[in-house]
């Protein structure tokens, strides 16, 4: 192998942490118990029960529902928005942006929440429109309720691959459209979107994929009326047998990973194909934004609506849930108004030490995985081989693990091997998931930063005489420094975000905000839930506006 | 039997003598080795607890605890029943650290923990004072006497609409089905310990219990996972009545909640204990002793019934939440769930699963 | 300077031609930043006029201007006597009501259309009916040698055969006038001498008014009826390219064209159009041009390399320099002479022996600013 040894020690470390978790999982689904429980044996049991389960292939198919709704919601959505905010003189672009981007960077299960409170069935909005209405015309608990919610949710991840797509198209070749006589309407029509269809298409494809995995808006919303997907499902068969059922769990991970790393690899291919339309050939021009006339008060109106239901309704109805004592039909607000959940949260060590491991794990935890992926990104940078190739692929595997899962695999990973069994209780695990679970993200954001530095730069230091090691360490890092703090800063949202990968994970001593709410969910404690997710809030908003102050580009 | 001083006068000594000497004294009738396991216990320095009882309510107990036994520091770790099972389970078996002392209000699966081997045989000092049906092997203990209620929304619920029997809550489902449509709450059994036990025993106790089932689809209930979550929605109307809910809790939150009703049903009512043991393989074995006849102790017994509010089963403990206090309301009808063997019967998972089906298809089958 | 082997064919008189483009008194800014200050042209029928200054000089913005890709704030655009443009009245007809080809320079080919559809779509916008369609796409196609490419996509073609499309699309719908910016710069040098005739010739053929941007003066020569030359947002210069090369009237248009010897000096002696200019050691008789001049002052000499001679021995208007070095071009030597300031380049066809040499700066070919 073309290297060094340092090359072959990050790659095997990468390849072990990847491969590990997943094998252990493969490994459980063909037992028939728990694998630390003596009984156990290999066999197809653990599959033939979860077939035969009548649940089994309800969740699947309100996985498959979901994610379809999911694709069909945002996509149309993401792309007009998308459109709107690059090409058009719509008032107000330059605030708007950032607002777009908070679903992305907000924990699923607070906006879960939010929307119990704001819109459930005793909701803020929802008795108000009792009042001005008489009825309340919509329904969160209910499938398609859900499926608009998560439609809604993931518009700004098909915002953020078709702005990139609209905003690399070269004006020349629209201009060159309207020399030829088109209309600023038949120039979208006939050239820029067939141009970035290929970006839509793929967004499309990672929509319906990150549809499959969903778990904390099910979680949340499912539960009353019963709704379950694959994610919930797979939480509850924990459950299933009263006794832990790991081998079903395993099971339903390795049909999950069925369905999802082909999706990866499909949307792998189209990203390649995606670059061939890129022309940032020639003079980029002054694009001149499509005037929209009166269509830009319907375009702002529907922006608007967006950013309400979207980011304004469950938030608001966090922010108001973590200050009354009670809420629902019947009670005045302003009669409830309290500050003491937030004391409850701080009174109660577990808690405490919960939103302190969060941000330690944003903050020292996300700098140390970008240094990961950075030793992952050197590895490969400029070295065309064999090896490379097979880190690319490598770092698609985590990403078809949904996060549940992963933290599941590796709580194995620390049982199975009794001399890691003292990392378990630390926050080292959920570190090492969550580093695990991001790889490829993580990955992404480090390659785009390397690739900006000019090929001779680095060869300009070869010819003087440094090694490869010195040319990484002197000319490349140094170059990148700016990138790499970005990335952190990204990371560490991402970090503050995550709840999923920490729930099987979650002891004393490895608590974060993320597993807190899933768990306290769980036990009925809405008013630690509110005050925590209020908490979990004002960090990934103090990073965002950090990253914004800083001018970082939140999309890949 | 008899006391050496009145216990209340040994409390306050033992009170006084804390600071004073820096460590605590054996407390009265216990034998004298005890000191012996309470430096030990010092040593240990900390006892480590899964507990399905949540912080808030079990704050009292800890910190009068910390107050007897300065030095020892307790971990305090809540979760829900399952959760409690799969940890020790798994960290067990992986021989990493875990709870010492397991307390729990699934009384089943805790009976089957002990019942696989999990418990150090410890008989407590304090067993003299505790009700037989509380005290299994000298292993597993039952700490709290809670009664299980019906809890319903004051604000929307009125007159007869409120059932005040399990049998009442056949008529109101059927009768108020219009009304209570989706607005009725108890466990999801198959993801709560806790609500599989109880439904089961309602199903020894309750001879009317299929025909409840069927009543109970037809308003097509709401199932939750925790108590907690059970009264949220009550209280905020979104659901207006709930069965299988603990006496304590609601009791609680209706202190501060004026939306909260509690009716202990008449003809009979389950009365649940939360169980506690100490872990064979505890790494502080001698604080967990010490935790275990604290919380069994008559000092802590009445924090339980009147700060932690969740309901003693010792006589000599006075308050409200105690068994004298509930005589006068349950009477006859108190069905105090034993900690014992019995309760492994539907742990049997070909038992479990057929269970859940049936209960599946009664609340399903009348559409 | 090389001979085209087309036949330059001249346009008509001014008064039987008709005036295709028409701009007037331009002005055009960025913000703050005056990019045009001022600019009138006009593009008669069959003329090829080009656009030729430093980069900066404002070229490709009068040339979006005109196509509506750019919005002056001052002055009038007419094409064909009807205005798209006027400052005044603000008047502003948009790009796809101009009916005008543009080349861009980086071609600009719709990735996703088949060279076919890349040809047709101007004529798809227009409404014509498909079987005329295909003929006239075919037609183009066929004049370019695109024959047989019809199917293929963009990025299946070289980059002259793009070029072609690129110019095939915007002939199609027969516009009045057909718009280039730099049209040769991305071929390869061997390529864009080729290329140059061949267009020219392929404008002409067609009977096009064509307006090009370039930034190379052998290329604005070559192909151009008419130069317009750029300088900081107004014309410096224009005319036919004999004028602009033989007798350009600034300083700035005599260095912009050719490669030239500059030679600075004083003015010592002032005879009607004839002036002496001296320096150390050394004075040459010139012509002057351009704006009056004083005695006495500072005054700088231009001569086109090709005009100094390398003489046999001392004479009337000629210097002794010290040869520096010589470099081989091919067709010719180019010979480097320095002494003090002056530094003069010379061509010959021999090359030379070290040491000093005679240059004669003929009178007539040494121009005085």
């Amino acid at each position: 192998m073309r290297g060094s040894l340092p090359r072959a020690a990050v790659i095997g470390l990468t390849a072990l942490a990847v491969f590990l978790p997943l094998g252990l999982i493969f490994y459980q689904s063909a037992l028939n118990a728990p694998f630390f429980m003596p009984p156990r044996t290999l066999g197809s049991g653990a599959f033939e029960f979860i077939f035969a389960d009548s649940d089994f292939w309800d969740s699947f198919k309100n996985s498959m529902i979901i994610a379809a709704s999911m694709a069909l919601i945002a996509v149309p959505l993401g792309g007009i928005l998308a459109f709107l905010m690059v090409r058009t003189d719509l008032p107000g672009r330059q605030w708007i942006e950032p607002l777009l981007l908070i679903p992305v960077f907000v924990s699923p299960m607070v906006l879960a929440f939010g929307y119990v409170v704001s819109a459930g069935p005793v909701g803020f909005y929802s008795v108000w429109a009792k009042q001005l209405f008489g009825g309340v015309p919509w329904n969160v608990y209910s499938l398609t309720g859900i499926a608009i919610i998560a439609g809604l949710t993931h518009v700004p991840h098909v915002y953020l691959y078709s702005s990139s797509a609209l905003k690399s198209l070269g004006s020349d070749v629209e201009e060159a459209a309207r020399m030829a006589g088109s209309s600023p309407f038949q120039v979208a029509r006939d050239v820029s979107l067939p141009m970035v269809t290929p970006s839509l298409l793929f967004s499309g494809v990672l929509v319906f994929f990150l549809g499959f995995e969903i778990f904390g808006l099910p979680l949340v919303l499912g539960d009353p009326e019963g709704h379950l997907v694959l994610a919930t499902y797979l939480y509850k068969l924990t459950n299933k047998l009263g006794t832990p059922s790991y081998h079903l769990m395993a099971a339903v991970a390795v049909c999950i990973v069925a369905v999802t790393f082909p999706l990866v690899m499909l949307q792998r291919y189209l990203l390649k194909n995606a670059g061939k339309y890129i022309t940032v050939k020639g003079k980029a021009g002054r694009q001149r934004p499509l005037p929209l006339g009166q269509w830009r008060w319907v375009a702002a109106a529907l922006l608007v609506l967006w950013l309400f239901l979207t980011v304004v309704v469950p938030l608001s109805g966090i922010a108001l849930r973590a200050f009354v004592s009670n809420w629902g039909e019947g009670v005045n607000i302003l009669e409830v108004l309290t500050t003491e959940h937030f004391r409850e949260v701080f009174n109660q060590p577990t808690l405490v030490r919960g939103i302190l491991n969060t941000v330690l794990i944003g903050v020292i935890g996300g700098g140390i995985a970008v240094v990961c992926y950075t030793a992952v990104g050197l590895a490969t940078h400029r070295k065309p081989d064999g090896w490379s190739r097979f880190v690319d692929y490598l770092v698609l595997v985590p990403r078809a693990v949904p996060g549940l899962l992963a933290g599941l695999a590796f709580l194995w990973v620390f049982l199975f091997f009794p001399p890691l069994a003292p990392l378990r209780s630390t926050i080292f695990s959920v570190w090492i998931a969550y580093t695990v679970v991001w790889l490829a993200y993580g990955m992404r954001l480090v390659s785009s930063s390397l690739l900006q530095v000019g090929p001779e730069l680095e060869e300009a230091a070869r010819s003087a005489g440094a090694s490869r090691g010195r040319v990484s360490r002197d000319v490349t890092l140094p170059l990148i420094r700016y990138g790499l703090l970005a990335s952190w800063l990204l990371v560490f949202m991402i970090f503050e975000r995550e709840y999923s990968t920490g729930v099987y994970l979650l002891g004393p001593g490895t608590e974060v905000i993320g597993s807190l709410l899933v768990s306290l969910w769980g036990t009925g404690g809405a008013d630690m839930v509110a005050a925590l997710s209020l908490i979990n809030v004002v960090l990934v908003a103090v990073g965002l506006t950090v990253a914004l102050r800083f001018g970082v580009k939140l999309h890949d | 039997m008899k006391r050496f001083c009145t216990p209340v006068t040994c409390l306050l000594a033992a009170l006084a003598l804390v600071p004073a000497l820096g460590f605590a004294q054996v407390p009265a009738g216990y034998p004298a080795s005890y000191a012996d396991t309470i430096a030990a216990a010092k040593k240990e320095g900390k006892v480590v607890i899964y507990s399905t009882t949540d912080t808030a309510s079990a704050n009292p107990l800890i910190n009068d605890f910390k107050t007897l036994y300065p030095g020892i520091s307790v971990e305090y770790n809540d979760m829900n029943s399952t959760e409690v099972y799969n940890r020790f389970i798994s960290e067990r078996a992986a021989s990493a650290g875990s709870a010492d002392v397991l307390w729990s209000s699934s009384m089943d699966l805790q009976i089957k923990l002990v019942n696989d081997g999990s418990a150090m045989a410890y008989a407590s000092p304090e067993i003299p004072n505790l009700p037989a049906w509380s005290v299994w092997k000298n292993e597993a203990y039952g700490t709290t006497y809670e009664p299980i209620a019906i809890v319903y929304n004051k604000r929307l619920l009125s007159g007869d609409e409120i059932p005040q029997s399990h049998a009442d809550l056949v008529r109101v489902f059927t009768q108020k089905a219009d009304k209570l449509k989706g607005k009725v709450t108890t466990y999801d059994v198959e993801k709560s310990g806790v609500g599989f036990m109880l439904i089961t025993q309602d199903s020894k106790q309750n001879p009317q219990f299929w025909d409840l089932a069927k009543a109970l689809g037809v308003v097509g209930p709401r199932f939750q996972s925790s108590a907690g979550t059970m009264m949220e929605r009550i209280s905020s109307g979104e659901n207006l009545l709930g069965f299988n809910i603990f006496y304590s809790y609601a009791a609680l939150r209706a202190k501060k909640d004026p939306s909260i009703g509690i009716v202990l049903p008449k003809d009979y009512t389950l009365v649940m204990s939360r169980v506690m043991f100490a872990s064979k393989t505890a790494k502080n074995p001698n604080a967990a002793k010490l935790w275990v006849d604290y919380v069994l102790s008559k000092r802590g017994q009445t924090i339980i019934a009147n700060a932690a509010e969740l309901g003693s089963t010792r006589s000599d403990v006075q308050g409200e939440m105690t068994v004298a206090g509930f005589q006068k309301t349950l009477g006859a009808g108190a069905k105090p769930i034993p900690v014992g063997p019995e309760l492994l019967g539907f742990l049997d998972q070909t038992k479990r699963l057929e269970f859940i089906k049936q209960w599946q298809a009664a609340i399903k089958g009348t559409k | 300077m090389t001979e085209t082997t087309t036949v330059r064919v001249r346009p008509g008189s001014a008064e039987t031609t008709s005036v295709k483009l028409a701009v007037d008194g331009l002005h055009l800014s960025y913000g703050d930043n005056a990019i045009l200050k001022g600019v009138s042209m006009q593009l008669r029928q069959g003329e090829v006029v080009s656009l030729l200054g430093p980069s900066g000089s404002g070229k490709t913005t009068l040339l979006r201007a005109v196509a509506g890709l750019e919005v002056p704030h001052r002055g009038t655009i007419r094409i064909e006597d009807k205005p798209v443009f006027d400052g005044s009245s603000k008047l502003e007809v948009p790009a796809e009501r101009r009916n005008l080809g543009l080349v861009f320079q980086s071609y600009a080919l719709w990735p996703h259309k088949t060279v076919f559809d890349n040809v047709g779509y101007g004529l798809r916008l227009r409404s014509v009916p498909s079987g005329e369609l295909s003929a006239r796409v075919g037609a183009a196609l066929k004049n370019l040698g695109l024959g047989d490419l019809g199917d293929r996509l963009p990025h299946q073609l070289s980059g002259g055969q793009q070029q072609r499309v690129a110019i095939a699309r915007a002939l199609v719908y027969n516009p009045p006038v057909i718009l280039m910016d730099e049209p040769l710069s991305n071929l390869d040098a061997k390529l864009r001498e080729e290329a140059r005739a061949w267009l020219r010739e392929l404008i002409l053929k067609m009977q096009l008014s064509a307006l090009v941007v370039t930034h190379d003066q052998n290329e604005a020569m070559a192909m151009s009826d008419r130069i317009l030359l750029l300088n900081n947002g107004v014309i410096e210069q224009q005319g036919t390219p004999e004028e602009m090369y033989g007798r350009p009237r600034t300083l700035f248009a005599a260095d912009f064209m050719g490669s030239n010897n500059r030679i600075e000096g004083k003015l010592s002696e002032l005879r009607g159009s004839a002036a002496l200019l001296a320096g150390e050691g050394w004075s040459l008789w010139g012509e002057t041009r351009g704006d009056a001049k004083s005695m006495g002052g500072a005054a700088t000499g231009m001569i086109r390399l090709e005009r100094v001679v390398v003489a046999e021995g001392p004479g009337e208007n000629r210097v002794k320099l010290p040869l520096v070095t010589s470099m081989y071009l091919g067709d010719r030597w180019e010979h480097l002479f320095q002494l003090g300031e002056m530094r003069l380049r010379a061509y010959g066809r021999m090359p030379l022996a070290g040491g000093e040499h005679w240059l004669e700066i003929p009178r007539s070919d040494l121009w005085v600013f």
